[in-house]
């Protein structure tokens, strides 16, 4: 009797999540194994490929432009996601108390999400240059410079600068709706339940608000920490990877072999390593994140 | 692994009838900073023809990239044109259709701009012909040459004399600047610097683009003139960071006295109200050259409307086009037996920049991307090495080293 | 929520940071819808504040309304598609065991760690075999596709956030499964389906690289590649008037869409319907 519910219960389950797995099957898995099979042949843009393993990766460790992106990429994603992070959490925190105009700080926030990744890019290139943009002449007004900073150019150090100041324009509001969410679904009950018992706030935000937060948080984490490691579009399209390649990541070294030296071997062999060590960091990442977090399944 | 099977839901070519303008629908596409010429053909031959041409423009940034996915994908359009710098990647690759026995039986065929027929060669046959031309020359701002005490009416003949008036235009203070240039960007370099080179004698690279030949002493003259202008601040400070996107929008404002720029934007200059001048671009001492660049046309090796695709392209190239269509909407032709035409004739400045491509240039590399236009490639590192690091000689030293491997890999 | 100051110092604080805050980030929008209608030597708008960059760019190609129908198209195909998908997915993941369960939650989330340009190739040549390629449908597939990892993680906490009385209450009343998920959790986690929907729309509607790609009838393009087109002049240049007029035109509905919505969510909030 039981095994026959249990089985009805997994019949059930698999029927709902099979237009999942239609979609992923189709339109991810099968393009994937094809990203595989490339990897392992010479693949001219027109003709037959011919098979060249391992040759395409054992050229990756010779790619002194690479390996330099590897570093870069993983800096830049630490010092990002910190400050990404921080930015979300913080705004979050600020919008989910019911003030009058709250409403409309929220929406300010979200705003830059509106605008798609490629223009916000373009936009913030223009608004940091140096000559034509408004920032240097506004900060010359307020007298914080005095004379015209190269933002997005300027040295490594503001190259960096610049493209996290982009991310953390355009993403904080995203991810602060997401924390917010989350946020959202904490019951009031328990907090007041706490401020009887004595708890002070940031004794209930350590101990309720953030454990209770915590699958959002991993939500939130998984994708900023996958979205900088695996960033393109902001280095592309506002730095070109420089000044003088520092601020080349692995993903454009990807879109270089592919579609500047047209050698889509090399590309999917790299875009195969790049994929199996987020694979591997991201199963830690969530193991850890979710432990004796899971509502039982009785 | 055979993908995509060719004829798999295309139309099959219409049957071969004796006229290759049956009404056939032939796609092409043109990348977005030439669509403006593009169009214009194309517009105009769909009027007057039974064949009509779908014409996409492809953003300038992407169109590599669309290029090689749609040939991944065995579906590439019947034409395609392709920054002449690019041909020989593109002819090496087989992307293009052999028309060379086509391009023999036109009958002006050796007036057809030499520079975009040799790039559009590879192992002696030809892929492509040209489309749109574009050129390197000096622009300078007339109104800033009589505030600064020089004629008007004469740019400058040698690079030092260029640097001289610059000199005199930056004294004029406030946020005028002398010159400018981008410099962090290594298209933009080529197709400003080299000229000069040229001009004196000396070459960036072999002949068959295999080496570099960056540390000879015609490349170190120019690196050293442009050096110099940084170091004394009469090159715009910010164009050090240049990246491109506004590199021409900086002469466009009115701010900069002189300055090589692209010949095809000379309308957009004087649309904002500036009364420019143009000349060839020189070298140190004297001399005159140009980058011939612009965009090349060719059949794609996939396509099945070939005849009609063909009929297109010749069409381009005769005299009703030419003449009638680019040069009177002062456009460069290319052609250079139709350079004397009667548009031609109405702009004195037209006519310089049309006598100039018989001494310009347009070099010669399968790897040209990867190691010249590429931010990421070796070219940007030594050009901004030369005209910003602490050695010049070196930068040139190590830099063709790296040059010469980047344009000799496989 | 945390005890909250109510004293007049706090209170002004809160709204002076508030306020910096938002100029901040509204800034550079501000700049660009600026930067559209002031005068631009050499643009649609020479001289004097105007909006001739917004008709050179309803001009363009062909025209506006064109391109801003497809991109409606588009969105609102990858909305429906992405919700059809993903919450009955969401409420099998959080409410049911099955084998490859995990499995396919996995699959689902490396779409995440591929970088999206090596897919494209690929992905281009399975829509020619599917008969799919340069069609309004397959690019709306495809970019469903990339949203289900943000969808089916945000469904799934949303269901597994609800707490199971509310299903074992409706089932000894006789529910099927179908009939709780419609009938019950739906309300319930109406703020998480809002949430996917809206990333789905804006996503869709302003992405540029996929539709450029997987799209190549200029009829059929989505204002994104449109307005990228425009910009991009001779040797990299760009024309930033453009730019800007696109970049309002682009984030206008979305802001729209976002105030509208806006009031669905706090009120959602505050219906209580999560109060354990």
């Amino acid at each position: 009797m039981r095994s026959t519910r249990r089985d009805r219960r997994q019949l059930l389950g698999m029927a709902y999540a099979t237009p999942l797995a239609v979609i992923v099957g189709v339109f991810f898995l099968v393009p994937l194994a094809l990203v595989m099979w490339m990897s392992l042949h010479d693949w001219p843009l027109l003709g037959e490929p011919t098979i060249n393993l391992p040759a395409n990766y054992t050229r990756i460790a010779d790619n002194s432009l690479f390996v330099d992106a590897v570093w870069f990429t993983l800096t830049y994603t630490i010092i990002v996601t910190v400050v990404l992070f921080t930015a979300a959490f913080g705004l979050a925190l600020l919008v989910q108390r019911h003030r009058p105009g709250v409403g409309l700080f929220r929406t300010a926030f979200f705003l830059p999400g509106a605008v798609g990744f490629a223009t916000a890019s373009l936009l913030f290139y223009g608004l940091l240059s140096r000559d034509l943009g408004p920032l240097n002449p506004i900060l010359s007004a307020l007298g914080i410079i005095n004379k015209p900073v190269s933002w997005v150019s300027g040295s490594p150090n503001l190259a960096l600068a610049s493209s996290i100041g982009l991310v953390v324009w355009r993403f904080a509001g995203f991810n602060m709706l997401i924390l917010l969410t989350g946020l959202q679904a904490i019951p009031e009950d328990v907090y007041e339940a706490a401020t009887v018992d004595g708890a002070g706030r940031w004794q209930q935000f350590i101990r309720i608000t953030v454990p209770l937060l915590r699958p959002t948080i991993a939500l939130v984490l998984i994708l900023m920490l996958t979205g900088s490691l695996l960033a393109f579009d902001q280095f592309y399209i506002l730095t070109n990877g420089g000044p003088d390649n520092s601020t080349t990541s692995v993903v454009m070294v990807i879109v270089r072999e592919a579609f500047t030296r047209f050698d889509l071997g090399s590309a999917a062999a790299v875009s195969v390593v790049v994929l199996a060590t987020l694979i591997m960091f991201n199963v830690l990442q969530l193991q850890v994140l979710r432990r004796g977090d899971r509502p039982e399944d009785r | 692994m055979v993908w995509g099977g060719s004829g798999c839901g295309k139309s099959k070519e219409a049957k071969p009838s004796g006229n290759p303008d049956d009404g056939t629908k032939i796609t092409m596409w043109t990348r977005a900073a030439t669509e403006t010429q593009s169009k214009l053909l194309v517009d105009a031959y769909n009027a007057s023809h039974k064949n009509k041409v779908e014409l996409t423009p492809i953003p300038t940034d992407n169109y590599a990239q669309k290029i090689a996915t749609a040939a991944g994908g065995k579906s590439l359009p019947d034409l395609f044109a392709a920054d002449v710098i690019f041909a020989p990647n593109y002819t090496s690759k087989h992307l293009f259709l052999d028309i060379t026995a086509r391009i023999d039986a036109l009958p002006f065929k050796d007036s057809l701009a030499p520079a975009h027929i040799k790039l559009g060669t590879y192992q002696g046959k030809k892929y492509a012909v040209p489309h749109t031309l574009d050129l390197s020359v000096i622009f300078w701002n007339k109104d800033l040459y009589t505030k600064a005490g020089l004629d008007p009416e004469k740019g400058p003949t040698t690079l030092k004399e260029l640097a001289e008036h610059a000199k005199k235009i930056q004294a004029l203070g406030g946020d005028i600047a002398g010159t400018t240039e981008a410099g962090n960007c290594g298209g933009c370099g080529v197709f400003t610097l080299w000229p000069s080179v040229w001009a004196a004698g000396g070459d960036v690279m072999n002949a068959e683009g295999t080496q570099g030949t960056l540390d000879t002493p015609q490349v170190k003259a120019v690196m050293s003139i442009w050096r110099q202008l940084y170091a004394d601040g009469i090159a715009e400070p910010g164009s050090k960071d240049e990246q491109g996107p506004t590199w021409v929008g900086r002469f466009q404002s009115g701010k900069v006295g002189v300055a090589p720029m692209p010949s095809t934007t000379l309308a957009m200059m004087e649309g904002a109200g500036l009364k420019v001048g143009v000349i060839p671009i020189p070298g140190p001492d004297g001399g005159q050259s140009t980058f011939v660049g612009g965009d090349v046309l060719g059949i794609s090796a996939t396509s099945e409307h070939a005849d009609a695709a063909w009929d297109f392209l010749a069409w381009s190239l005769s005299e009703a086009a030419q003449v009638e269509v680019l040069a009177k909407h002062k456009d460069l032709i290319a052609r250079t037996d139709l350079a004397e035409n009667k548009y031609s004739a109405a702009d004195p400045r037209v006519v310089t920049t049309l006598k100039v491509i018989a001494q310009g240039r347009t070099p010669f590399a399968l790897n040209f991307n990867q190691t010249f236009n590429d931010p990421q490639g070796p070219w940007l590192a030594t050009l901004r090495g030369a005209l910003f690091g602490p050695d010049l000689d070196k930068a040139l030293a190590d830099g063709n080293a790296k040059v010469t491997a980047s344009l000799s890999q496989k | 929520m945390s005890a909250v100051t109510r004293s007049p110092g706090g209170r002004t604080g809160y709204y002076t940071t508030m306020t910096a805050l938002a100029i901040l980030f509204l800034f550079p929008l501000v700049w660009a819808g600026w930067a559209s209608v002031k005068p631009t030597p050499g643009s649609g708008q020479q001289s004097g504040y105007g909006f001739g960059n917004f008709v050179a760019l309803a001009h363009y190609g062909h025209g506006l309304p064109t391109y801003f129908l497809n991109s409606a198209v588009v969105a609102v195909m990858t909305v429906i598609g992405t919700l059809v998908v993903s919450v009955p997915a969401g409420y099998a993941f959080a409410r049911f065991r099955f084998p490859g369960r995990d499995l396919l939650f996995l699959a689902t989330l490396a779409i995440l760690m591929v970088p999206y340009p090596t897919l494209l190739i690929p992905l281009y040549v399975l829509l020619g075999w599917l008969g799919l390629q340069n069609s309004l449908v397959g690019l709306a597939l495809v970019l469903m596709m990339f949203q289900l990892p943000f969808a089916a993680f945000i469904m799934r906490n949303s269901f597994e956030a609800v707490p199971r009385e509310l299903d074992e209450a409706a089932m000894l009343d006789g529910c099927s499964s179908f009939q709780v998920l419609t009938r019950i959790l739906l309300h319930a986690v109406r703020p998480g389906i809002v949430t996917v929907a809206l990333f789905a729309f804006l996503a869709s509607w302003s992405d540029f690289v996929v539709p450029l790609i997987l799209i190549s009838s200029p009829d059929k393009s989505p204002l994104p590649v449109a307005v990228v087109n425009m910009q991009q002049r001779v040797f990299g240049s760009i024309d930033y008037a453009v730019l800007e007029a696109g970049v309002v035109v682009l984030a206008l509905p979305c802001v729209l869409l976002f105030l509208i919505l806006q009031r669905g969510y706090v009120r959602g909030f505050m219906s209580g319907s999560l109060r354990g």
